[in-house]
């Protein structure tokens, strides 16, 4: 007992601590680096605008920035970075970024790749880079230090490699030195993110009145990471899991007390007739119970810090913080205790009352077997079915305590549910993404480096042996502009050919785009979560570039967990005043990888030849394969509750069996007397045991549908929301069942074990 | 020719005063055909003698031979084999299993040891059942009966397999008068009708007016046997 409620407090106490721990690193080390409050993209930035913000009151501080997109190649291949230039590296009012070895600030000549893409960029301090950008040749510079920047998200995560260098590291690479990004803090954040955006704008208009262009506006939630939300969601939706977890472990707590007093009836009836009043009997059997949940919380306790500091460094590494120098929280430890100490006193409370305040010659007599409860439905079945008299024996003893039976079936029930849902939820995810890629019709994407003619694009792309089709689209930054003047944050509007073959998304309302569709604009089903007034048939007015725009809403279509919005590449044309692509999609005739890296390596190749670079390439395999991975493994996370569950389960169920044992002592003596050999027994308690999770299973099949629902919505918070089928995962189901016939065999075989122990003539005797 | 040998048998229990000895060199004879009583004080072994007699405890000393079985020499496996069909065995509290009929208790042992082909187990139940008075009962569960009424099932539940040897511990202890009567009644003539065994413990004194000879324990040791008048 013990043992299990060790390891539900265990579970609950893991998640907990990681919750206190995740909380302190991020709202401390999040709010210590001052990030900025707003990020404008600009155009021509200079001194005299900046003197204009920098005075304006609402403002606490201002840092303008060179941010450019490229692609680094060191010890692995090409990766899209994002290469950041200031002038003052150790500013301590805004962005502070924590050096974390070599060289800091980066010597020019030199950049410091940020810790959470180090590895995905395959770098090594002091050892060289190289750095394209646009049509230009490779050039070489040097890595030289390590510093931590955490306001971005991890590039491991987004794919990105953050390097951070001097303006004129930046110019030597032609790159070019003038700032296109101004990051600002404002004084007061108290009134969320609408009064930054306000302030954004204002801070805008007085850059344009400066002369200085403003295309878009970045606006994160006031003092929040930009993935708090979804770790946030995970860890609550674990919690609740901790909960029932816990929930688990009293209800066998409960099981176990009302078996134990129910052999301790002729002790509780002795010490009544010796004057003992009911009250005091009871004080001993909750002080019993508190001090097995001392125990258990002794066991639980540094083992949940354990998991709880490790899961919390995987958190923050998810994160992008260092967790490390950050303990348990003591009001966490404190409740833990409390929690262990309390939960076993409030389960037993009841059978406790009940066994107590039973007259005394009640509990004194002992009359052998006792007659208890059974399930006739359940006697029928088994008769209709043909079932033998020894299982039908077996079957009977399932039922006969209902209660204890309910409590153990709940548990077991619940934690196979959890299973199964996850299992649900893991082919919804699965499936989803599947749909997604099925919608994207290419299998690659090339990002040019510099805006081509789409006419000319496809001729040189269609002519290269492997190419099957090619769409030319135009990528821009957007954002909504709102009645009083103020923007969104920024997402990519993507100009596509209409009708486009090779992408083809689900239409969730609406329609998708027509050939001629001037000013029809459709949303993905993310950018329309974050903006639920945007329906079809809505007018939204958009800021693309800094040419504000009205655009009709023609439907919401599902692309995943990407902000995203679609419209005719013409119609962006027409906003740009030119005929232009930035992106090429491509269909390969192969479908191996290596089929298709030579396609594409041939594509950059003849582009390249026909003056048109292509800065970065992406293969959609390759893409499926991590956005699967990160999905997944959120699924998995949430999954990690139902093996906790289920270990609970497993033992409760062994305690259960014991339990029957015990308290059948003399019911199997009785057997024995017959002539039941010691295989009979084992038999009819292997099968018993079997009936238990055999209805457990059946149970936990309806009970997978609202749990795996509830993931499911826990999921959509936390990533974005998947159709989960309604009906249980049967593969997933099947698995469960058979860990669970394992676990009860061997559960069993040990009741069993103790019981054949005991002589017959042992068995027999009375007190 | 006996049925049941007891040589020498001795049979101590350790106890928190030292080992406390509940039967001291026993020498048994009980030939087939016998209804024996088996009386004494508390704690003076008899429920030791019979439960060494049924094969479920050993004795430390000594040889106890039933039939021809020599039961100091039989593991747990040939014991529960031999005692399926050897031993019906009668206990004070019934003992039936409360999830099953009372037919379904009387065909138990019947599946345990495969004496009776399967199809002719429930007649053969039922039979019992009606030869105990009790066939209306049989599809009743133990918890809608009368003490009489179980008592009788456990008794048809005990000659499932018939076997020769009947064993009872204090039958009637949880008996009105009117019911412990019927089954002396019902035992007596098991002995006469069917030539089976009974060895009996217990406090009735009317039971030892059916009994053909009454063996006295005390402390453990055989200090009386006495041939009944009517035997």
């Amino acid at each position: 007992m013990v043992l299990a409620m060790a390891t539900g407090l265990a579970g609950a106490g893991a998640i907990l601590d990681t919750w206190a721990v995740v909380g302190r690193a991020t709202v401390e080390g999040y709010r210590a680096s001052l990030p900025a409050s707003a990020t404008l993209a600009v155009r021509g930035l200079d001194e005299p605008a900046l003197a204009r913000v920098r005075a304006m009151p609402e403002i606490a501080a201002v840092r303008p920035r060179r941010a450019v997109m490229a692609a680094v190649q060191s010890q692995g291949p090409w990766r899209n970075a994002l290469l950041v230039a200031l002038d003052d590296f150790d500013a301590r009012e805004l962005g502070r970024l924590q050096p974390e070895g070599g060289a800091w600030p980066p010597p020019d000549g030199t950049m410091a790749i940020e810790r959470s893409s180090l590895e995905f960029a395959a770098a090594t301090v002091g050892e060289p880079i190289a750095v394209k950008a646009g049509s230009a040749e490779p050039r070489s510079t040097r890595v030289s230090g390590i510093v931590r920047d955490v306001s971005l998200a991890p590039g491991w995560m987004e794919h990105v490699v953050y390097a951070y260098a001097t303006r004129a590291t930046l110019a030597q690479l032609g790159l070019g030195g003038y700032f296109n990004e101004l990051q600002l803090r404002v004084r007061d954040e108290g009134g969320g993110r609408d009064a930054v955006r306000r302030i954004a704008a204002k801070v805008r208009d007085e850059l344009e009145r400066a002369g200085v262009r403003v295309t878009s506006i970045d606006v994160p939630v006031p003092g929040r990471h930009v993935h708090a939300g979804q770790i946030d969601s995970l860890l609550a939706t674990q919690g609740a899991f901790g909960i029932l977890a816990l929930g688990a472990c009293a209800l066998l707590v409960v099981n176990l007390f009302t078996t134990m007093l129910a052999g301790e009836a002729r002790h509780i009836g002795i010490m009544k007739v010796l004057g003992a009043q009911p009250a005091q009997v009871a004080r001993m059997f909750l002080a019993m119970a508190a001090s097995l949940g001392l125990a258990a919380s002794l066991i639980a306790l540094p083992l949940a810090a354990w998991i709880g500091l490790r899961y919390a460094a995987l958190k923050a590494e998810l994160l992008n913080f260092p967790a490390d120098g950050f303990g348990i929280p003591l009001w966490a430890l404190a409740a833990q205790l409390a929690v262990g100490v309390m939960l076993p006193m409030a389960a037993v409370a009841w059978p406790v009352r009940r066994a107590c305040r039973a007259p005394a010659g009640e509990s004194m007599r002992d009359i052998g077997i006792v007659a208890s409860g059974q399930s006739f439905t359940a006697r029928r079945i088994g008769k209709a079915a043909g079932l033998t008299r020894p299982l039908l024996l077996s079957l009977g003893n399932a039922f006969r305590r209902r209660e204890r039976m309910v409590l153990t079936l709940l548990a077991l029930a619940v934690g196979g549910a959890v299973l199964v849902g996850a299992a649900n939820l893991r082919g919804a995810v699965r499936a989803s993404v599947g749909n997604l890629f099925e919608a994207q019709r290419f299998d690659v994407s090339l990002r040019l480096a510099d805006p081509a003619i789409p006419a000319g694009l496809e001729a040189a792309a269609g002519a290269v042996e492997g190419v099957v089709a090619v769409e030319s689209w135009r990528g821009a930054r957007a954002s909504v502009v709102t009645a009083d003047g103020a923007s969104s944050d920024a997402f990519t509007v993507i100009g596509l050919p209409a009708p486009s073959r090779l992408m083809q998304p689900a239409v969730v309302a609406g329609r998708w785009l027509h050939a001629g569709d001037d000013g029809a604009l459709v949303l993905g089903l993310s950018l329309a979560r974050e903006n639920p007034a945007l329906l079809p048939g809505a007018t939204v007015i958009l800021a693309i570039d800094g040419v504000q725009r009205s655009w009709t809403i023609a439907g919401i279509v599902d692309n995943g967990p990407q902000p995203l919005a679609y419209v005719t590449r013409a119609a962006l044309d027409a906003v740009r005043g030119d005929a232009l692509a930035t992106t090429l999609v491509a269909k390969l005739a192969a479908s191996s990888p290596g089929g298709q890296l030579d396609t594409v390596l041939r594509l950059r190749a003849a582009l390249g030849d026909a003056g048109m670079p292509v800065a970065g390439s992406q293969l959609q395999g390759e893409n499926r394969r991590v956005v699967e991975d990160h999905l997944v493994m959120v699924v998995d996370f949430l999954a990690v509750m139902g093996w906790v569950m289920i270990a609970i389960g497993g033992m409760g169920l062994a305690s259960t069996m014991g339990m029957a044992v015990l308290e059948r002592r003399r019911e199997i003596g009785v057997l024995r007397a017959i002539g039941a050999s010691n295989r009979a027994i084992m038999f009819l308690l292997q099968a018993e045991g079997l009936v238990i999770t055999l209805l457990a299973w059946l149970a936990c099949l309806p009970l997978s549908i609202p749990i795996g629902a509830l993931m499911a919505e826990a999921f959509g918070r936390i990533m974005f929301p998947v159709p989960v089928p309604f009906a249980p995962d049967m593969a997933a189901a099947l698995r469960w069942l058979a860990i669970m016939m394992a676990v009860s065999l061997a559960a069993c075989a040990w009741a069993a074990r103790q019981a054949l122990r005991v002589t017959t003539a042992r068995a027999l005797a009375y007190e | 020719m006996s049925l049941i040998t007891m040589r020498g048998v001795t049979k101590s229990y350790p106890g928190a005063g030292g080992a406390f000895n509940a039967l001291t060199a026993v020498d048994l004879d009980i030939a087939p055909g016998e209804f024996v009583a088996v009386v004494g004080p508390s704690g003076s072994g008899k429920s030791t003698l019979l439960n060494l007699l049924a094969g479920i405890d050993r004795a430390a000393q000594g040889e106890v031979r039933v039939g021809e079985c020599l039961l100091g020499a039989m593991n747990e496996r040939e014991l529960a084999a031999w005692r399926g069909l050897g031993v019906g065995i009668v206990f004070q509290f019934f003992q039936l299993l409360p999830t099953l009929t009372a037919i379904e208790n009387v065909m138990l042992p019947m599946d345990f040891c495969g004496r009776w082909p399967a199809r002719e187990r429930p007649d053969r139940a039922l039979a019992l059942l009606a030869q105990l008075g009790v066939s209306d009962q049989a599809d009743k569960f133990p918890a809608a009966m009368s003490g009489g009424q179980l008592q009788r099932v456990a008794v048809a539940r005990a000659m499932a397999n018939a076997p020769p040897l009947l064993l009872a511990d204090e039958p009637t202890g949880n008996l009105d008068t009117r019911n412990a009567q019927a089954l002396l009644d019902i035992l007596a003539d098991l002995v006469q009708d069917e030539g089976i065994t009974v060895v009996m413990v217990t406090h009735e004194r009317t039971a030892l007016h059916r009994a053909t000879r009454t063996i006295t324990l005390v402390d453990g040791r055989v200090v009386n046997q006495m041939q009944a008048a009517h035997a």
